[in-house]
């Protein structure tokens, strides 16, 4: 069905495909399974930035490296992925605290930038590291989810047909959990208590006798972890893993982080949803826009929420009495 | 029985020197009240015997037997100080019932922790009604006692309060000093208390302190102090 013939006029620079309900919802599964991952990135920033302030530019960088981990564990060595992906999260949940304690608190005590050039500088050299241990070729992944090319439900036969593959509907399922699994550490545990108080009052929450450095590394490692299930669903995704894997992709969790408020887990959700659909609608509506601009979309999105509303969908405006 | 000493204690904010050289003395049981103008480092003080972070302190502060020196903010705490910051300090995106909870967070006496909330709760019935509100939409005087409530359910021994009276209905600060006095009284709480408002501070003190420029320049009982013309007049400012 082609709603566009119906249409008395043309419309100038509208794809006419677009008007096909198949070629549409297609188009709106790929845009929230990026989504989905866009999220999780998203979540990891958000993490990060609630109790400390500042974002941390390696996150992405070090979910290549655990993703990449798993590639050797699993595929060169044969360990199963159950254990080779566990094992690669809380590797990297290990590091990502002891890059928190020994990197960032000494050069964040002294203030101003000092953090910010020491993510982009993680970035770059963790970037670097991986290219010269792995290779600048890309390798084939570790699967979780079952990838082969018929492993899809077909919802609409088409041409174009309409279907929503396993590992699309894996990538929802895993980062529901996350999300259920966070809200739990934060609202129902006693860690999580000390967490939202380091956030919402650092001072206070040393003057109740809460480890306030400890909750900064709790942070960065939660956010690890989730970065590195992100680029491990990612390049499931992508079907190819190299060391500029997750290069673009913090860039859109940066995005949704923006979008929704940069200290809101359902706005980094939202966001990343928006970021993905944004990502996968736009270029295919408007011809003039080809997929090699989608990289803009996100910048452009960035831009936007800090010009209209600086608090994103879900932030709170910050109040302050003076 | 001396539980703080403290000492020669010197305090600065990066390269500005705020304390020179604090002496002073609380007892067990006492209430002492710190007066003095603005700027003359009264809340420095307060934080300086937390250990604060941001602050360089040397000197000696010692609390019930050991010196408080270069511990943690935390270890601080559960040493038994809890500190009433300037202006609450209370966790704005946290419930009332957070709040308290976070409060205990040093204690794993569960059972207890419940029964001395609804003990404050029963004290404040305006926080009860607040409990699942998040503290950022409480008056002034409800943070207030919230920050109060929160500092005891650490059971500290010794209490330090950071300008209480602070722009607060005069009804408001009349019910929280007379919980101050009772907590004195029935759970033998000590207090060191920071006050503009001198008369309220020396009713309710046994000693007072008087600090200008980072250093004691008087002390004595608070009656005295309270009915000394010469004191008044220079220091007190009425």
């Amino acid at each position: 069905m082609n709603l566009l013939q119906t249409l008395p006029w043309a419309v100038p620079g509208v794809n006419d495909a677009f008007f096909d309900l198949s070629y549409v919802l297609q188009l709106v599964t790929t845009g929230l399974a990026n989504g989905a991952v866009y999220a999780l990135m998203a979540l990891s920033v958000v993490i990060v930035y609630r109790t400390t302030g500042h974002m941390n530019f390696a996150q992405g960088e070090m979910g290549t490296i655990g993703c990449l981990l798993v590639f050797s564990i699993s595929v060169e060595r044969g360990v199963p992925y159950w254990i080779s992906i566990p094992a690669a999260i809380a590797l990297s949940m290990v590091v990502g605290a002891v890059l928190q304690r020994t990197l960032v608190q000494p050069v964040e005590r002294r203030g101003g930038m000092g953090v910010v050039l020491v993510t982009l500088g993680l970035f770059l050299i963790i970037n670097a590291v991986d290219a010269v241990i792995w290779g600048a070729d890309p390798v084939t992944p570790v699967t979780p989810f079952p990838s082969e090319a018929g492993d899809r439900f077909i919802i609409l036969d088409g041409p174009p047909q309409f279907a929503i593959r396993y590992s699309t509907i894996g990538i929802w399922i895993t980062l529901a959990v996350v999300v259920g699994l966070l809200w739990l550490l934060l609202q129902r545990t006693r860690l999580g208590l000390g967490y939202r108080a380091v956030a919402a009052n650092p001072e206070s929450a040393l003057l109740v006798g809460i480890p306030k450095d400890r909750m900064l590394m709790l942070g960065w490692a939660l956010a690890a972890g989730i970065g590195t299930l992100a680029a491990v669903l990612f390049s499931q995704k992508t079907g190819s893993l190299d060391f500029n894997l997750m290069a673009a992709v913090i860039l859109y969790g940066l995005a949704a982080a923006a979008l929704g408020g940069f200290d809101s887990i359902p706005g980094a959700v939202v966001g990343g949803a928006v970021v993905g659909l944004v990502e996968s609608l736009v270029p295919a509506f408007f011809s003039f826009i080809g997929s090699e601009l989608s990289l803009v979309m996100a910048l452009v999105v960035i831009v936007a929420v800090l010009l209209v509303r600086p608090q994103g969908i879900f932030g709170k405006a910050k109040v302050v009495r003076v | 029985m001396t539980l703080l000493t403290v000492e020669g204690l010197e305090a600065s904010y990066g390269p500005v020197r705020v304390l020179h050289g604090i002496d002073l003395t609380v007892e067990r049981g006492e209430v002492v009240v710190l007066l003095g103008a603005n700027g003359a480092g009264k809340t420095t003080t307060l934080r300086a015997l937390c250990q604060l972070p941001g602050l360089s302190t040397s000197g000696r502060v010692d609390f019930d037997g050991r010196s408080l020196v270069g511990c943690r903010t935390e270890e601080v705490v559960r040493r038994g100080i809890a500190h009433v910051p300037q202006g609450r300090g209370t966790f704005p995106e946290l419930s009332v019932e957070e709040n308290l909870d976070a409060g205990a967070y040093l204690r794993r006496d569960r059972r207890e922790v419940r029964q001395d909330i609804e003990r404050w709760y029963d004290t404040f019935p305006r926080l009860a009604d607040r409990r699942h509100q998040s503290a950022g939409t409480l008056s002034g005087g409800e943070q207030q006692m919230l920050a109060v409530a929160r500092a005891c359910l650490s059971r500290p021994q010794l209490l330090l309060l950071d300008e209480p009276s602070l722009g607060l209905a005069p009804l408001v600060i009349q019910h929280l000093f007379e919980i101050f006095a009772e907590l004195n009284r029935s759970d033998g709480t000590t207090i060191l208390v920071v006050e503009q408002n001198a008369t309220l501070a020396l009713s309710i003190a046994t000693r007072a302190y008087v600090i200008e420029s980072g250093q004691i320049v008087l002390t004595g009982p608070a009656a005295e102090l309270h009915h000394d013309d010469g004191v008044r007049r220079a220091y007190l400012g009425f």
